[in-house]
Order: structure tokens, then sequence, then C-alpha cells
């Protein structure tokens, strides 16, 4: 399938390689299908962009890249929405943005998108955990910790039982 | 939208299995206890706001090559 692209102009891409997502990402719910790109072969960074809507792109990341001891637990909602038989199936991606000076480049960790690899359905979940930021720094980073709470998290995860 | 007034201890039954129990209320701060399904997803608001504004940050970038090099020096480091 040729697929349109701003950024990348017209991509060939593999039909069978296509991720369906019932819902879109939050903030883009109407868009459910995606493909991944790797734009630049050395790097782990890759392009989720849509098949449908040429500018919508979101690059992703595999977080245990840079974190050791990141972990997700999904819900039975989530288990159930994606189909899930098993851990192992579970490919956890996490969206970066970057700062406009491209000085600074951040991780959702809150909010990772997950894809069961055995039917390519996938889906941004929102964690329960409340020690993840959706701004996690990581340019500064060597692969290590990423469970302390950041001056970016959420205020109301600072809240412990009162 | 419904608007209800509860007391401390008295609950909103919503579609028959979603329970929402005023626990407590301590000056501006109410604390809510909800049961429901555990197919069905409870999240703060704000949050959802949170994740969907940094979503669309994230989908903003628009020059691939200042992106690229970003995170070239993301993943040296």
């Amino acid at each position: 399938m040729r697929i349109d692209t701003t950024r990348f102009g017209v991509v060939e891409i593999d039909d069978s390689s296509i991720i369906r997502m019932p819902r879109g990402p939050l903030g883009f719910e109407d868009r459910t299908s995606y493909c991944l790109i790797q734009h630049r072969p050395d790097t782990s960074f890759r392009w989720l962009q849509s098949t449908e809507d040429p500018r919508l792109a979101f690059v992703v990341v595999d977080p245990s890249e840079f974190f050791s001891d990141y972990e997700i637990e999904l819900t039975d909602a989530d288990v159930e929405r994606l189909s899930l038989e098993s851990a192992e199936d579970a490919m956890v991606l996490v969206i970066a943005t970057v700062a406009e000076n491209g000085a600074e480049v951040t991780v959702n960790l809150l909010a990772p998108i997950v894809i069961n690899s055995k039917n390519l359905v996938g889906m941004q979940v929102v964690l329960q955990d409340n020690r993840y930021s959706v701004k996690h720094p990581l340019a500064t980073q060597s692969k290590g910790d990423c469970s302390q709470e950041t001056a970016d998290s959420h205020p109301a995860a600072q809240t412990k039982a009162a | 939208m419904l608007v209800l007034a509860r007391k401390v201890g008295q609950s909103i039954i919503i579609n028959d299995n979603i329970e929402l129990l005023v626990i407590e209320v301590r000056g501006d701060q109410v604390r809510l206890g909800i049961d429901a399904p555990k197919s069905i997803p409870v999240h703060r608001k704000e949050l959802l706001e949170q994740i969907r504004a940094e979503n669309v940050k994230a989908a903003s970038e628009s020059d691939v090559d200042s992106v690229s090099k970003a995170l070239g020096e993301a993943s040296d480091s």
C-alpha cells in the first residue's frame, strides 16, 4: 500500500504491517490506522505514521532502550481491548516529544502505546501508576531509573494516602 | 449534565454497575470512591487532558532533520 506523508513523501508499506487502533491516541481518536517507519537506520527511534492523515506522525521508542526499571501494568480493560493472550505479545512504545529548539527530548511514560504483536492491534494505555511522567527527560539520561517523581509529575500524583 | 447533591456516605449509581461514593469532604477536597467493573477505565480528567496536550505537542514537530538531530544526541547519551 502506498501512503502519503508530509515528512517522508510517498511511502510504500506492507499491508500486513499496518497497526490498527480501535481508538486512536488521545486527541486523535479518529485516526485508527498506523505504520511504523524507520526513517534513519542507526537509531532506535521510529515514527508511528498515520496512514490516514499525511501530517500525523509520532516519534516513538522502545522504553527499555533507556530505562531498565520501566514496568507497566495493564488493566483487564486494556488486555481485553488488545485481545492480549500473553505479556510477551505486548510491544511497548513511548511517544517522544522534541522541544521546539531541539534541545530537549522527553518521553511520555504515563501513556505508552501498547501493540499486540500477534494481531497488530494497538492503543494508547493510560497507566494507573502515579510514578510516571508525561514528560520524562531523555537527553542527559543513561540507561537507568525512571520512577523518581520529577518536577513535571502531575500534582495529583504527589498525594499519597492522606 | 445531571447535578446531584450528596452528603458524606451517600452514593450515586451509574449504568447499574458503577457506584460513586462520597467518602470524605475536607475543606475544598472531596474524596470519592469508585466501584466499577474492571473493564471500565477510570481516570482523573486533568490527567487525560495532560496526555492529550502532550500528544498534540509530540505530533506537531515539523522539521524531520532537527528532530533526527535531537534524537541522535539523545541516543548517544
